[in-house]
C-alpha cells in the first residue's frame, strides 16, 4: 500500500492551499477530490472578492482559482480527480474509489478540506423539477453557460443568495424576488443594494407556502411569518416563475471526520458539526488536519488561509521544519486572517443585532429589510460628499474588511486607513480626475462618480454596469434609482469598458440636476 | 433557447463538439463533454426521472452530483448522475422509473 | 441523547399537523409525518430514525435530508438539536457498486494523463 507524507482531501481553494504550503516545505503531497474538475467552488464565483491586497481583493473568484491551481502544476503538487475517497480510518489509512477500484493510502499525515454542502428548506412543492439549490443555478451560469430557467425567485438573503440572484440577473434571467424569513438581510448591504438598483424586491420576513406545477414549478406563493412562524393571513403573494432557487446556508461536510473518531462538537455558528481542532486545525486524533468550510463555514478568502496554516502545521508534525518557523509563519497566516474577521459580518458577531459603525455612524435599517439606503440616509456617510466638479460618491456603509478603492485612486482621494473595516471617507481637497478607477475596483458596486457641474440643468453619473447588453453611447434609456424605481430620461454619454477595468464597465449617464442624489442605475429603454 | 452565447464576465465558455445522442427515442444535440443535464435542459428536458413510490417527477436539484435527483438510465444503466456524468456521442438516454426504465403500470 | 433516562421522557402522543406531508427524505420518499410518528414509535436516536424508516438510507445517503430529520425528530423530542447524535458516518461516504468494492487494489497513486 502506498506511503504518502500527506494525503489531502479536496482540491477546493483550501485544500489546494494546503498542498502548495507543504509541497513548499518538501512533503510528498497527494490531494484527491471526487470532481471532474478541481477548485471546488471557487471557478462559479465570477465577482470581485471583498478584502485587501494580501487577500487577492477586487481579483475575480475564478481568476483566484486559475492562480490557484498554475501554482499547484508549478510546484508538482499531484491532484487525482474523479477519486471519491469513500473512508478515512483512524491509523490514517484511506480508502479511494478511482474509476472501477477501490485503492488503500496510507498518509503520515492527512488533511480534510472536503468543504460544505447546501442547507435544505422544505416546502408543499419543494420536490418539483425547478428547485434547485443556489449552488445549482450557479454551476448551471457559469461552469456550463446554461440558464437555470427564465423567471427565479429566491429563498435566503445571505451572500449566497445575493450574489447568485445578481448571476442570474446578469446573464438575462428575471428574478422576481428575494425572500427570507429571517427579519433582516443577511449578507452585505452593498450585494443588496446590487440588485435592489436593479428592481429586484425583497420580502422579509417572507416565506414559501407553496410552489406549484404538476410537472415542474409554474409558479410560487410566499406569505409573510409572524414571530411564531405562522403565515400572517392575508400576506400572501403569487409570482409566475419556473425556477425557485434555495441559498439556506451551507453545513459542513464533516462525515469522514467522525468515521475517523475525531471529537466532533456542535456549533450552529460554524454551521453544523465540526471537528474540535487547536489553532493549527489539528483534530482530537494526532495528524488529521481539517481546512476550509469542513472546519467551520466562512469564506474562500479564510479558506485559503487555513489551508496555509494547516499545510504548514503538517509539514512541522513530519519534521520538515523548525518549531521557530512553525510559529513565525503561521502568527503571520494568523494575522491575514483575523483582519478579516472583523466588522459587521464577522464569525463572531453572528446573530447580534448591531445598530452603530465603528466610527458612530447608525447602520442603515431600512438597507437591512428592504436592500436598499433611502436618499436621506446615503447623505450621512463618510463617503458620501457634495463637491465641484466630478467627484467619487461611495454609498458604503457597514464594516466590511474591504480596501480596493483606496488603493484604487492615484490622487488619494479616497482614504480608510489601516483598519480595512473602517468606511471610505472621500477627501473633498483632494482633486478627483474622473478615471473611474475606484467605480471598476469596487467589489460591491457601490461607487459612483457624480458630476453636478456636468452641463447646466444636467449632473453627470458614472455607474458600474456588469449586465447582459452594454449600453451604447449616444443612446436614451431610463435612470433607475436604489430600488429600481423608474425616475427619468437619461441619456448614455460615455461608455468605457478598459482591460483594467475587469469586466465592470463604466457607464456615464446624463440626468436632470436634481436627479443626480437619486439616479443609481440605467435601463435600456423597452424596444 | 437557454444556453448562454456571451457571459458577460467569463465570455465564451468552450464547449467540446456538437454530437448526436439519444433521449427517449429522439435524436438531440449537445456538446461532448459537458454534462447530460446540461445537454438536455438546453433541449428543454425538465423531468429525469418518476420516482418508485409516488410516481413524482423529478429533475436537476443541486447540479453537483449529490442529491441524485437526476439520475437517469444511460446506455442501459440506471441511477446514472446525469448532472455529473459527461454527453458522449450516441449516448442512450432514457427516463427513469423508480429503478429501471420501465415505465409504471397504469 | 445524554442518558438512558431520556428514552423514557414523556413527549406526548401524536398530534397530526398541516404539513406532515411534506416529503423529507427525498431519496426514500418518507414524509415529515412518518418521521414524527417514528420517534412516538419509540424511535429516539437518529440511527434508530434511519433504520426504521429508511429517511438517509437511498441513493444519496442523507446528503440532503440529515440536517432535516435532525431538525424534525428534535423538535419532537422537544430539545435542542445540537443535542441529538448524528447518525453513524461509516464508508463507503459516497454510494459504490457492489462490484467496484469487490475490487480492490494496493497498488500506488495512478498517474494523471
Amino acid at each position: 500500500m502506498e506511503r504518502v507524507d500527506l494525503i489531502i482531501v479536496g482540491a477546493g481553494p483550501s485544500g489546494l492551499s494546503a498542498a502548495i504550503a507543504a509541497k513548499e516545505y518538501g512533503l510528498r503531497t497527494v490531494v484527491f477530490d471526487e470532481n471532474e474538475k478541481p477548485g471546488g467552488q471557487l471557478f462559479k464565483q465570477i465577482h470581485k472578492f471583498f478584502g485587501s491586497k494580501e487577500h487577492k481583493a477586487k481579483i475575480r473568484g475564478y481568476k483566484i482559482g486559475q492562480e490557484l491551481l498554475k501554482e499547484a502544476a508549478e510546484l508538482g503538487v499531484e491532484v487525482v480527480l474523479n477519486s471519491t475517497v469513500i473512508g478515512l480510518y483512524q491509523d490514517k489509512e484511506i480508502t479511494v474509489r478511482i474509476a472501477d477500484e477501490i485503492r488503500h493510502y496510507k498518509g503520515d499525515t492527512i488533511i480534510i478540506a472536503t468543504g460544505a454542502s447546501e442547507n435544505m428548506v422544505m416546502f408543499d412543492g419543494w420536490t418539483l423539477p425547478g428547485v434547485i439549490g443556489a449552488g445549482a443555478a450557479q454551476t448551471m451560469l457559469n461552469l456550463h453557460g446554461i440558464l437555470p430557467g427564465n423567471r427565479i425567485l429566491m429563498l435566503g438573503s445571505g451572500n449566497v443568495g445575493l450574489v447568485v440572484s445578481y448571476q442570474l440577473k446578469q446573464c438575462g434571467c428575471d428574478v422576481v424576488a428575494v425572500i427570507d424569513a429571517a427579519p433582516k438581510i443577511g449578507g452585505y448591504g452593498v450585494h443588496a443594494s446590487k440588485i435592489a438598483r436593479t428592481g429586484i424586491p425583497f420580502y422579509l420576513p417572507y416565506t414559501i407556502i407553496k410552489a406549484e406545477g404538476t410537472d415542474h414549478v409554474t409558479g410560487v406563493t410566499i406569505g409573510k411569518v409572524d414571530s411564531t412562524w405562522n403565515i400572517v393571513p392575508g400576506s400572501e403573494k403569487h409570482f409566475d416563475v419556473d425556477t425557485i432557487c434555495l441559498a439556506v446556508g451551507l453545513s459542513p461536510m464533516s462525515q469522514l471526520l467522525k468515521m475517523a473518531g475525531c471529537t466532533m462538537e456542535d456549533t450552529p455558528k460554524k454551521g453544523g458539526q465540526v471537528p474540535v481542532i487547536n489553532k493549527y486545525g489539528e483534530t482530537s486524533v494526532s495528524g488529521i488536519f481539517v481546512c476550509g468550510d469542513v472546519s467551520g463555514i466562512e469564506e474562500a478568502s479564510s479558506a485559503m488561509i487555513e489551508g496555509k496554516i494547516a499545510g504548514i502545521a503538517a509539514a512541522y508534525s513530519l519534521g520538515y521544519l523548525s518549531a521557530d518557523v512553525q510559529c513565525e509563519e503561521t502568527a503571520k497566516l494568523e494575522n491575514a486572517l483575523s483582519s478579516l474577521r472583523q466588522g459587521m459580518f464577522a464569525p463572531g458577531k453572528r446573530g447580534t443585532a448591531i445598530e452603530f459603525t465603528e466610527e458612530g455612524f447608525p447602520v442603515s435599517a431600512h438597507l437591512l429589510i428592504n436592500g436598499y439606503l433611502s436618499e436621506d440616509e446615503a447623505l450621512c456617510y463618510p463617503g458620501v460628499t457634495k463637491a465641484d466638479g466630478v467627484h467619487p460618491m461611495i454609498e458604503c456603509t457597514q464594516n466590511i474588511p474591504c480596501n480596493p478603492c483606496q488603493d484604487a485612486c492615484q490622487n488619494g482621494c479616497i482614504k480608510i486607513g489601516e483598519k480595512i473595516t473602517s468606511l471610505p471617507a472621500v477627501n473633498g481637497e483632494q482633486n478627483c480626475v474622473g478615471c473611474g478607477m475606484c467605480v471598476a475596483a469596487c467589489p460591491g458596486q457601490a461607487i459612483f462618480l457624480v458630476n453636478d457641474d456636468y452641463e447646466p440643468g444636467f449632473a453627470s453619473i458614472t455607474i458600474p454596469y456588469e449586465l447582459l447588453t452594454l449600453p451604447q453611447k449616444g443612446e436614451t434609456g431610463i435612470g433607475l434609482g436604489r430600488h429600481g424605481e423608474i425616475l427619468c430620461q437619461a441619456e448614455v454619454i460615455e461608455v468605457r469598458a478598459a482591460k483594467v477595468f475587469d469586466r465592470t464597465n463604466l457607464v456615464t449617464i446624463k440626468v436632470p440636476s436634481q436627479m443626480s442624489m437619486k439616479v443609481r442605475f440605467y435601463q435600456k429603454k423597452e424596444a | 433557447m437557454n444556453r448562454i452565447k456571451e457571459h458577460p464576465i467569463l465570455g465564451e465558455i468552450k464547449k467540446g463538439r456538437l454530437v448526436t445522442f439519444h433521449y427517449n427515442g429522439q435524436s438531440m444535440e449537445g456538446y461532448e463533454g459537458e454534462p447530460i443535464a446540461v445537454a438536455l435542459k438546453a433541449s428543454g428536458v425538465l423531468i429525469h426521472r418518476y420516482t418508485k413510490k409516488l410516481h413524482k417527477p423529478r429533475g436537476i436539484f443541486c447540479a453537483i452530483g449529490r442529491c441524485t435527483d437526476c439520475v437517469m438510465v444511460v446506455d442501459g444503466i440506471p441511477n446514472v448522475r446525469t448532472c455529473v456524468t459527461p454527453l458522449k456521442e450516441g449516448m442512450v438516454i432514457l427516463t427513469q422509473y423508480g429503478v429501471s426504465a420501465e415505465p409504471f403500470e397504469v | 441523547m445524554d442518558c438512558i433516562n431520556e428514552r423514557n421522557t414523556d413527549i406526548g402522543t401524536f398530534q397530526p399537523e398541516s404539513d406532515d406531508a411534506i416529503i423529507v427524505c427525498r431519496c426514500e420518499e418518507i414524509t415529515k409525518g412518518e418521521i414524527r410518528k417514528a420517534v412516538h414509535d419509540g424511535m429516539r436516536t437518529l440511527t434508530e430514525v434511519r433504520r426504521y424508516l429508511r429517511a438517509g438510507m437511498g441513493l444519496c445517503q442523507g446528503q440532503t435530508c440529515a440536517k432535516l430529520v435532525k431538525n424534525i425528530v428534535a423538535k419532537e423530542l422537544k430539545i435542542s438539536p445540537a443535542k441529538l447524535e448524528p447518525a453513524t458516518s461509516r464508508a463507503p461516504m459516497r454510494p459504490t457498486e457492489m462490484k467496484i468494492l469487490a475490487n480492490e487494489t494496493l497498488e500506488g497513486v495512478p498517474k494523471n494523463e
